[in-house]
């Protein structure tokens, strides 16, 4: 029941949420029957990089409802990055059923990939900036790409510095900021399109435990309001503390999947 | 396309080719030294060509006539001389006249001709101008077959030698030019991939964000047009009072120099290097930045 509100919700806010001047209408329900309703939706993904021949995912099944939060962990090399390009489609899947927000990724055209990239906040450990920008116009540049309404850019982009608490340094450069603040910058960027789902990858990886503890609170209050969380980490604290649920990925297999779970397994 | 994004564009170019200044100096300073340098060997070639074609017209046909026949006749074969559609003018030269161009011709020496005494070996001849260089051969042996007509001469050799150094000329100017055209769009290329370079995380961070191909293309073909643009018509600003001094000088020292006229040329020129340098702008641009939206 909760999942169906969910998609009511992000209907409403497509059709409100402004003119995105492309007409598409974003959500195939057909599509949302063929994923069971769910907002992540893989069936016996395989993924075999040509190159080198490795199997990077093997035989994964995972589904994931709106407004969850979720821990994927695993050492490096395990497979969690190689889930997390096959989201955003930067990696295409050898085999098996990917289905993100009602949308079929395996099989999505090179036209369609923007749009799945627009529901989805992407995250990285290097913050991944502009550092000709500032803090301001690196936000605003999320939105101006997408061709958003320059009267709603300025009111959003104040809106998410206000949740990342940097409204006072909307005018500075990455360099003046330290790494907690840049991420914070990244983490802003990232949901000012106010997309369905974020996906972090080792976000608090370069970060000292009381700044990753800032961070972490900055994405529970993301995910309090509604929005997905899919989080690759290393971190035992973090994942230890927010009990939430936990995949745990080896060798390309899950081997571990817990509603409310730790980094190591066991209860 | 929103206005707000066309805005957008044209922002996104200015500013981008203000804060890189340094490489956007390069760029255009590489695209107006490539096309200067295609410029200067076009209008050489072009010259050359000129050049040629003008000593190619110079060859005339010299249709000696018998000495019996009569003005009626003449003027006959004149007539049918003048039929020929290659021929563009007869010029009727009588015996005595070829004697005065000879004794011209002779200068000093010509107390030689003393020796003919009263006599005049020399015959009535029409002196043929032809449309086309290539077109003297197939005359010249129309006219032998006239009657009344007893030889023709058009400096066979000469201008069998004449045609293979215009030919030699145009072949080989034109494998320059194409090699000069082709050197110059990899140099440009290969510049605006630079730019490109310099702004790959930005082209990462637009992909990620859900930026469309042709949102993240535009600026950079648009940049790519404008430093096209601007080197094309430096470039052609350079080579314009370069060749207006050089015709001056040339003019001034050796007038018989069949230059092309500055007039129609130069401006054909200036379109042409403006249009090349942003053509080839846009194709560097698209073709640096196939690679990078692959992400």
């Amino acid at each position: 029941m909760r999942i169906y509100e969910k998609v009511v919700r992000s209907i409403d806010v497509k059709n409100t949420g402004g003119d995105r001047g492309d007409g598409i209408f974003e959500i195939d329900y057909d599509k949302f029957i063929l994923a069971g309703g769910k907002l992540i939706h893989l069936k016996n993904v395989t993924k075999i990089y040509e190159q080198n021949g490795v199997v990077a995912l093997d035989n994964v099944t995972i589904d994931i409802n709106a407004g969850e939060f979720v821990f994927l962990v695993g050492t490096s090399g395990s497979g969690k990055s190689t889930l997390m390009k096959l989201l955003m489609h930067e990696e295409v899947a050898t085999s098996g059923e990917i289905f993100v927000d009602g949308r079929d990724v395996v099989r999505l055209s090179r036209k369609e990939v923007p749009y799945l990239r627009r529901d989805l906040g992407v995250i990285f450990q290097d913050h991944r900036l502009l550092e000709d920008k500032t803090v301001y116009e690196n936000i605003a540049f999320a939105m101006q790409v997408i061709e958003a309404p320059n009267k709603i850019i300025k009111h959003s982009v104040e809106g998410v510095l206000d949740i990342v608490g940097l409204r006072d340094k909307a005018k500075s450069f990455p360099s003046q900021l330290s790494g907690g603040e840049q991420q914070r910058v990244a983490i802003a960027r990232a949901i000012v399109n106010k997309p369905q789902i974020v996906i972090a990858d080792e976000p608090t990886g370069n970060l000292d435990p009381n700044t990753s503890r800032e961070i972490m609170d900055i994405f529970k209050r993301i995910n309090d309001a509604g929005t997905t969380i899919v989080m690759a980490t290393h971190d035992k604290d973090i994942v230890n503390r927010m009990q939430r649920r936990v995949i745990a990925i080896e060798n390309g297999k899950i081997i571990r999947d817990q509603l409310r779970g730790r980094y190591a397994g066991g209860r | 396309m929103k206005f707000q994004t066309i805005q957008y564009y044209f922002h996104e170019v200015f500013v981008s080719m203000v804060r890189k200044r340094w490489m956007t100096f390069a760029s255009i300073g590489t695209v107006t030294v490539s096309l200067f340098v295609l410029g200067v060997f076009l209008i050489l070639v072009m010259n050359m060509t000129k050049m040629a074609s003008s000593l190619e017209s110079q060859v005339q046909i010299s249709a000696y006539l018998t000495d019996s026949l009569t003005p009626e006749n003449r003027a006959e074969v004149e007539r049918m001389i003048r039929s020929l559609s290659t021929v563009t003018k007869t010029e009727y030269v009588t015996k005595e006249q070829a004697l005065q161009i000879l004794q011209a011709r002779l200068g000093d020496q010509k107390k030689i001709l003393d020796a003919l005494g009263e006599s005049n070996p020399l015959p009535n001849y029409f002196l043929v101008t032809v449309k086309k260089a290539s077109d003297v051969k197939r005359t010249a042996i129309a006219i032998a077959d006239l009657y009344g007509v007893e030889e023709v001469k058009y400096g066979q050799d000469v201008a069998a030698n004449l045609f293979d150094l215009t030919h030699l000329i145009r072949v080989f100017g034109f494998i320059l030019m194409l090699v000069l055209a082709l050197a110059t769009i990899f140099i440009i290329s290969n510049t605006i991939r630079l730019t490109v370079f310099a702004r790959r995380k930005e082209i990462a961070i637009m992909k990620y964000v859900g930026a469309t191909d042709e949102f993240i293309r535009w600026p950079f073909v648009l940049e790519g047009m404008a430093l096209g643009f601007i080197g094309g018509s430096l470039s052609a600003i350079v080579l314009s009072s370069f060749y207006s001094a050089m015709a001056a000088k040339i003019y001034s020292t050796l007038a018989f120099f069949p230059l092309i006229e500055q007039s129609p040329f130069m401006i054909y020129l200036t379109l042409g290097l403006i249009i090349s340098g942003m053509a080839v702008g846009i194709l560097g641009s698209t073709v640096s930045l196939k690679k990078f939206l692959e992400v």
